[in-house]
């Protein structure tokens, strides 16, 4: 873990607990996850008990604790992608790498989250892969999704 | 010099000390509101929902927790309704499903009325009432409990699950928690868990005062403030 | 742009210019929404001006990216003007023959056309589709003239003129006077009288106050605001100068769910233009009035769509919400009187002050006035953004609007209001769509989702869906609704895995009732709505799983099989691969079979089967 990238993100913040849930923001897109050294000098330096930064790191979905998977699979599982068969992406993915929402693969390849809604409900279902929306999902679909993720890193760990 | 207000509890006329919760107010001249998250000393959190009430505003009922509510002038309150009766009995139903193994549960559900139990029992040591974490915070300025997770996930714990080595042992979260005494009947294991009713005989003689203080045994178990000050304990 | 705007007359100089300025002969609008993002509508944007570079066409056509028309199913749109036509479902690969013969040649790609689904034909002119024209796109309508990066569109369409209006002479008895009258009520799902919310925070005492943009939209189904905000963000911006002035108060917050990045991008840069052109921050056009806006982001959290719950996520705690006795209008972010609103509520302020309380209050039925942005997805054809007057029948937004049926299967509900709504079958279609007359059917207009649902639909595991939902999202802080959603959800899987029992069906409603009046928040109030409504109005399918232990809907997994009919398969072993638990053997040319012990019955096989050799029995 980064100490620069900690120094960088505290900056100008002490002793200022309002901004606990901005800072934890910023520690989970810089480090891909909250670790525990973090929320120790986040408290610190705002101020805040470690209890409440620990209370808050749990409390939000967008944290995740433990570190995550090269690649963030996410599914919507809305309302709308519900009814449209978003159940069968779970399935799927599960099928495939064999893991749960909240999971890692053992190779440290994907992590598959759900998510309440995405607000692309017209398109549903909806699947995220690293940033990018996938709309008008079928496990089909989603099988070639993640193989073409396999064949790109093969290309790269294998020269182009 | 305090300032006092007037306000209908349950049809009498209380001269409240301003400021003060509708519970400590209803308590304090004998009207028996069942509680369990309430606390003398602590923040009020209103999370147990056992001291709901009728707040009576504009012809229209509000039902709220009364260890939330400040007392203000002309306040009409009815603790004891048809309505708040079964409000109060199934949660107190919940709370007994899910915590049998507790005096305070079990002493609560026949106070506020439970006979039967609709829901398989579970076997839970915590109903998250939050005293411990409250008398850490609050009184001892320690810090070192506190509340982790969300929904069914949420649980009281230490920072990253190890006991810090600011936390004082002072065993005060110990103490205060209504779930360290067990049933008169005694332990349950798993699977043989039930409603004690062992008190069924104070209901009795409770039931037709359910508003107003007996004295009964049942508050012992949920430590209620008018009980220990009746029974001159500190 | 150069100095800041001073005075009024500043910027109604600019409007003016921009106004009069020289369009080129031909203007391409293209979606550049989330929803076409998703369906690549950058890509074809980029194809779209190196095409015209190369071609030399940039000087005489305009590119304008604007944020979501509403016609989502059909994404990407390209509309091109003046001829007004209108492209679906645009690929980068069809820019070249775009650019080649309508825009230099005036000629129609016929293909590209929208085919109306019910009469089969293909229709040329935006102004001519029935998803449209049935609509009153007051509001959502304006996302098709604004850039959202480029204030001077909002400005040139009329923006920051009621600002100006309200600065310049009116004073804040007399703006909320005209909120009240117009009658406009928290689009959020409250339904709370804005003017009286406004009034009320006016009135409050004190030396700071705050108003709030509730952009958090956790309704899953529901997008309404982030369309608005992603297109529109200056129209939210005005209204809360608007607001601020109305009740005293010089800082306001946008609040907005982390999982909207555009928005919050697209709502950052309109308040960074405003702040350079003098619009937001001190002495606003010479008026004497002081007001700046942040935004902020959600974390993660449906619970912090409740207003005490946002206001502790403000400052900086978890989002869990305090007992209402006393409002957020008087005790609210940090302890100051603070004013939340809805995207769309602020949002309608500009229009009802520029157009007049009579114009908006003349709209409606029944006490809810003016128009109303509904998010209408699930099993129907047209998919989108539907903007009507409060009061239009729902059948009419579901069929004239929507299409009707998608895939040809019955419509059996609509559901709306989010989880703390409910279901209303289609013998209800006739009502009109009114906060009132929705909550009198045990439903609730909510924030504007309607999820279509048809025969495939099980209302069972429609209400056990929303308690899943909401027991994940639920703070967990009270006990009738810890306690409550466990159970209810503990009873609904019982019934959806064959083990229901009669008298669960009471218990439900017992233990509904008990946390729609006990609950601490909202969140807890309503969430027993979605099965309650059910059970009312779809008792019989709630019966059929406990009396017969059966599905009607095909769906509930523990009651479901899937066979293949061995008369049928013809062993091409498409099912076979698809299968993602490997449930499924067989030798090529032979018919194959279903391990029932490993099959998870997720229905995979069935969709790809080509010869409908699959059922679900």
């Amino acid at each position: 873990m980064s100490n620069e990238m900690l120094e960088r993100i505290l900056k100008g913040r002490r002793s200022q607990p309002q901004q606990l849930v901005e800072v934890l923001q910023d520690v989970q897109e810089a480090f891909g996850y909250v670790p525990q050294e973090a929320m120790t000098a986040v408290s610190r330096e705002l101020g805040v008990p470690l209890i409440e930064v620990s209370r808050v790191a749990h409390f939000y979905k967008a944290f995740s604790l433990r570190p995550r998977g090269r690649h963030v699979v996410t599914v919507c599982m809305g309302t709308a992608c519900h009814v449209r068969g978003a159940p069968r992406m779970l399935d799927q993915v599960k099928g495939e790498l064999g893991i749960e929402p909240g999971q890692t693969t053992q190779d440290r390849m994907f992590t598959l989250e759900r998510v309440n809604c995405l607000g692309a409900c017209a398109l549903g279902p909806v699947v995220v892969l690293d940033g990018e929306y996938h709309p008008k999902m079928t496990p089909n679909k989603l099988r070639e999704l993640l193989a073409s993720v396999y064949a790109a890193e093969k290309e790269v760990t294998h020269g182009s | 010099m305090q300032e006092h207000i007037a306000l209908t509890i349950d049809g009498a006329r209380i001269h409240a000390v301003k400021g003060a919760s509708v519970l400590d107010t209803a308590m304090e001249y004998g009207i028996c509101i069942p509680h369990l998250c309430h606390y003398p000393g602590l923040s009020d959190i209103g999370v147990c929902r056992l001291c709901i009430v009728e707040n009576i505003v504009g012809g229209k009922s509000k039902v709220t927790t009364s260890c939330t509510l400040t007392v203000a002038e002309g306040m009409v309150v009815r603790t004891d309704t048809e309505k708040i009766r079964r409000l109060r009995r199934n949660i107190a139903e919940l709370l007994v499903a899910k915590a049998p193994n507790s005096r305070a549960i079990q002493d609560i559900a026949v106070r506020c009325g439970v006979t039967n139990v609709r829901y398989p029992f579970q076997n839970d040591k915590c109903v998250l009432c939050g005293r411990c974490v409250r008398v850490c915070g609050e009184m001892w300025q320690a810090h070192a409990l506190g509340f982790i997770g969300r929904g069914k996930d949420r649980r009281v714990g230490f920072p990253f699950d190890r006991k810090p080595d600011y936390c004082k042992t002072c065993n005060t979260c110990i103490d205060i928690c209504p779930m360290t005494i067990t049933p008169c009947i005694g332990p349950m294991k798993k699977g043989e868990e039930r409603l004690c009713g062992g008190c069924e005989g104070q209901l009795t003689m409770t039931k037709n005062f359910t508003d107003s203080c007996v004295w009964c045994k049942l508050g012992e178990g949920f430590q209620c403030t008018r009980h220990v000050q009746m029974a001159g304990r500190p | 742009m150069g100095a800041k705007l001073k005075t009024f007359a500043d910027l109604a100089a600019v409007r003016a210019s921009a106004q009069a300025r020289k369009t080129p002969a031909t203007t391409v609008t293209m979606c550049c929404g989330t929803g076409c993002q998703a369906s690549s509508s950058p890509r074809v944007a980029e194809a779209l001006k190196s095409e015209l570079a190369s071609k030399g066409l940039v000087d005489s056509v305009a590119v304008r990216l604007t944020g979501c028309h509403g016609f989502c199913e059909q994404g990407p749109i390209m509309v091109i003007d003046p001829a007004n036509i209108l492209y679906c479902h645009v690929k980068p690969e069809d820019v070249p023959e775009i650019v080649g013969k309508t825009i230099r040649a005036g000629e129609v790609v016929e293909r590209l056309l929208y085919t109306d689904p019910v009469s089969g034909k293909k229709i040329t002119r935006e102004g001519d589709i029935p998803f449209y024209r049935a609509q009153d796109r007051t509001l959502l309508g304006q996302n098709r003239w604004i850039d959202p990066s480029n204030i001077e569109d909002y400005i040139a369409i009329g923006g920051y003129s009621a600002a100006v209006k309200v600065l310049s002479g009116m004073s804040p008895e007399a703006i909320i006077e005209e909120i009240r009258k117009s009658g406009l009520r928290g689009r959020g799902g409250g339904g709370y009288p804005t003017g009286r919310k406004w009034e009320q925070c006016r009135a409050a005492g004190g030396d700071e106050k705050f108003v709030i943009c509730n952009a958090d939209e956790g309704d899953p189904g529901a997008y309404m605001d982030r369309s608005v905000l992603e297109g529109n963000p200056h129209a939210i911006l005005e209204g809360m100068l608007i607001g601020s002035y109305a009740m005293g108060a010089n800082q306001g917050y946008v609040y907005v769910r982390k999982e909207y990045p555009l928005a919050v991008k697209n709502t950052r840069k309109a308040i960074e233009q405003a702040r350079e052109w003098g619009l937001l921050g001190e002495n606003i056009l010479g008026s004497g009035h002081s007001f700046d806006v942040e935004v902020a982001r959600g974390a993660g959290a449906f619970v912090c769509g409740e207003s005490t719950a946002l206001m502790h996520s403000l400052e900086g705690k978890v989002g869990e919400p305090r007992p209402k006795d006393v409002h957020t209008v008087q005790d609210g972010l940090w302890h100051k009187p603070s004013c939340l609103n809805n995207v769309e509520t602020w949002a309608n302020v500009p229009l009802i002050i520029n157009h007049g309380a009579a114009w908006f209050a003349a709209k409606g039925s029944n006490g809810s006035t003016g128009t109303k942005i509904f998010a209408l997805t699930g099993r129907v054809k047209n998919t989108g953004l539907v903007e009507v007057s409060m009061g239009t029948p729902l059948r009419r937004i579901v069929y004239d609007i929507g299409g009707g049926a998608y895939d040809g299967v019955a419509i059996k509900a609509v559901q709306t209001g989010g989880p703390s709504g409910g279901c209303l079958p289609a013998a209800k279609f006739d009502l009109p769509v009114d906060f009132d007359t929705l909550a009198e059917a045990g439903s609730m207009v909510g924030s504007g989702g309607m999820v279509v649902m048809d025969e495939h639909t099980c209302m069972v595991d429609v209400a056990k869906y929303f308690l899943t939902f909401l027991q994940d999202e639920s703070c967990g802080k009270c006990v009738p609704c810890k306690l409550g959603l466990e159970r209810m959800l503990e009873i609904l899987t019982d019934i959806t895995e064959g083990r229901g029992r009669p008298e669960q069906i009471e218990l439900l409603e017992d233990l509904g009732d008990t946390m729609a009046q006990a609950c601490l928040c909202a969140l807890g109030k309503t969430a027993p709505n979605p099965v309650l409504s059910t059970l009312h109005y779809f008792r019989d399918e709630y019966e059929a799983h406990i009396n017969h232990k059966a599905c009607p809907a095909g769906v509930c997994r523990a009651l479901i099989r899937y066979a293949i009919d061995p008369s049928v398969c013809k062993g091409c072993g498409a099912c076979l691969k698809a299968c993602p638990h490997k449930a499924i053997r067989g030798r090529s040319k032979e018919p194959h079979t279903v391990d029932d012990t490993v099959c998870s019955r997720c229905g995979i096989c069935k969709d790809v089967c080509n010869f409908d050799a699959i059922s679900v029995c």
